[in-house]
């Protein structure tokens, strides 16, 4: 007795084919379905831009600040009443947490080389200030112990305030002397770019003199510092925060620790981060219910389609077509649609990275970024198709036959 | 049981009772019926004589109550689902009353479909299929889609998707029933060229005119049939 196989199928070559078939015969219904779907793809495309933007953000503020600094300097912008001290850097680098101290020194004003004027930041520094804010030297020299003990009336200048003194041509500068609020110094050296921080202010765009040279010519001997200190190391930096406040408590009895703010690079970046981390998991949220919202769609017209092919698909039964094939049949109608939006909704979310930019959102297209949109869009066709297609399959033939 | 190489319908005793609610209500009454190889048959009766129900059960699409049925020496009642699927696609070949074609597909791929439902490949699908066209006179037809057919040339599609796989049954259900007198006539000329080359063919129908153009005739009424040589 023959009973014949049960294992030929139809291939799944023909099987897309006759898929991409009724999908094209249905392409405004199709369109329309994939419209959540691609909206959800986009914003999950762009959630893991905006995250991968962030981090590298933080990543680059790691990279200009050592993990370790902390920076004490007056709360209030106005006139400083109670000022910070160099006897202060003393106290502070006597704590066992604490590896080194300086105080730096900011001021503004125009900065003039051949004939050409810029307002501009400059700072009076400790040669520490260099290696604590990854300050590496493009051309020429850093400051160095000599500059600050003789007060050399010499400068290093940023990337980009090089640029514009120079129109471009930055080399040139260097050994050339500029005025810094009409007092001359000589250019010794260029520092390599460090880009923006995102704080508005960098140090690109400052100019840097040691510091006893910025006190005696530029600024006097009453100019407020703030301080930067250098923790021993990531672990003592709560510490090391503890006792910059006992020193300040201390010195300071008019208002204490209270009057300045105490601020370490370390936790101001995880405080970043946290911020980074909360705004991606809102949009993934708002992604998610996008895209379960579009997935009920899917099933919705899923339903619809199965309830219009009931006749074909009785057919389709009676020549031979096994409740598997019909199954995959509507799943990978189902999965087709929802991929192509899927990556329509990644095109979409890559174009739209620019306008991110534009806002001055952080955002960083992937290869991870596509992958998961795409991956989320498939998961959706596949959970929200299966149900229809499970119906689909279950059809009795007799019925679906009769059915009109 | 007596196995006939010859017999491709054995069916005996055939019963299916529909549970309406708590009333039972049997449509399908102690049939027995056999059909040779190479036989042109019809099964006549009126609407609601039970001959849609048997001729469900006999293309494999339904399990009857209780009887026993070989197609082509296969015990149906014992197969399972996948092997019924598998039956229907290689030994039976449908023709239905309204054609029942893929609007969307081509008269090349409707053709195709029972081929490609059995995992043959693209290229031996589409010259079998042609073949099979060619022979209905649909040559010229290859790439249109059913809306843009006759009546009488889709339900010529519809038996060459019939066909094109083999089978070793031909089951048309009120073939003509949708047809002019014209296609009617051609229809059945077609069967009975079909019959020559060595199908064997049934046909379900109410219509006394195409029953009388057949051999061998059972009349089926309220569920019993009768054998009416």
């Amino acid at each position: 007795m023959f009973i014949p196989e049960a294992g030929d199928y139809l291939k799944l070559r023909q099987l897309i084919k006759i898929v991409l078939i009724n999908i094209y015969h249905n392409k405004t219904r199709s369109l329309l379905t994939t419209l959540g779907v691609i909206v959800g793809t986009a914003t999950i495309f762009l959630v893991v831009a905006i995250g991968n933007g962030g981090e590298a953000q933080v990543n680059e503020q790691y990279s200009r600040l050592n993990v370790g600094t902390v920076i004490v300097m007056p709360a209030s912008r106005g006139r400083v009443v109670d000022p910070l001290t160099e006897n202060d850097v003393h106290l502070f680098m006597e704590s066992d947490n604490i590896a080194n101290a300086f105080p730096v020194l900011q001021g503004s004003g125009d900065i003039n080389y051949d004939n050409y004027t810029q307002g501009s930041r400059f700072m009076a520094i400790y040669p520490e200030f260099q290696a604590s804010n990854h300050l590496t030297i493009e051309q020429g020299r850093e400051l160095n112990q000599e500059d600050e003990s003789r007060s050399n009336r010499c400068a290093v200048l940023g990337a980009e305030l090089a640029n514009t003194l120079t129109d471009g041509y930055a080399s040139e500068i260097v050994g050339q002397s500029i005025n810094i609020n009409n007092r001359k110094f000589e250019v010794v050296g260029i520092y390599s770019r460090v880009g923006d921080g995102g704080s508005g202010m960098s140090n690109d765009d400052s100019a840097f003199i040691p510091y006893s040279t910025g006190r005696k010519y530029l600024l006097g001997s009453r100019a407020n510092p703030i301080i930067m200190a250098q923790a021993t190391g990531l672990e003592t930096v709560q510490s090391a925060l503890q006792d910059i406040k006992a020193v300040l408590d201390e010195t300071h009895r008019m208002g204490g620790a209270e009057q300045f703010r105490i601020m370490d690079a370390g936790s101001r970046l995880v405080a970043a981060q946290e911020s980074a981390r909360t705004m991606s998991m809102l949009l993934l949220s708002v992604a998610a219910i996008v895209l379960v919202v579009s997935g009920i769609g899917i099933m919705n017209v899923m339903f619809v389609t199965v309830k219009e092919r009931t006749k074909e698909i009785g057919t389709l039964k009676a020549i031979g077509a096994k409740k598997s094939e019909i199954l995959y049949q509507f799943l990978v109608e189902a999965i087709l649609i929802s991929l192509a939006g899927g990556i329509l909704g990644v095109i979409i979310g890559y174009s739209t990275v620019p306008v991110l930019e534009f806002f001055e959102l952080p955002a960083l297209p992937s290869i991870s970024g596509v992958l998961i949109g795409l991956i989320f869009s498939v998961i959706t066709g596949v959970f929200f198709g299966f149900y229809p297609a499970m119906k689909a399959a279950e059809l009795n033939p007799i019925d679906a036959l009769s059915y009109e | 049981m007596i196995e006939n190489p010859k017999c491709v319908i054995d069916a005996r005793n055939i019963v299916k009772i529909y549970q309406n609610g708590c009333e039972e209500l049997k449509v399908l009454d102690d049939i027995s019926l056999q059909v040779l190889k190479n036989d042109f048959s019809v099964i006549l009766g009126p609407s609601g004589s039970g001959k849609s129900t048997l001729m469900n059960i006999l293309g494999c699409l339904d399990l009857p109550t209780s009887g026993q049925y070989f197609l082509d020496n296969t015990d149906i009642l014992n197969a399972k689902e996948n092997q019924l699927a598998a039956i229907r696609n290689q030994k039976i070949g449908f023709v239905f009353q309204k054609f029942n074609l893929m609007p969307r597909l081509t008269a090349l791929q409707n053709v195709m479909l029972p081929l490609l439902y059995r995992g043959v490949n693209e290229e031996e699908a589409i010259e079998k299929a042609k073949e099979k066209l060619d022979l209905l006179g649909l040559a010229d037809r290859l790439s249109h889609r059913p809306p843009e057919l006759s009546g009488g040339q889709q339900q010529r599609v519809a038996i060459a998707r019939a066909i094109v796989g083999n089978p070793h049954l031909l089951l048309a259900d009120e073939p003509t029933g949708n047809l002019d007198s014209k296609s009617s006539a051609g229809a059945m000329e077609i069967f009975k060229e079909l019959n020559c080359q060595g199908n064997t063919i049934v046909i379900i129908t109410h219509d006394v005119e195409v029953a009388e153009q057949v051999e061998k005739m059972f009349y089926i009424r309220d569920g019993k049939i009768y054998d009416k040589d």
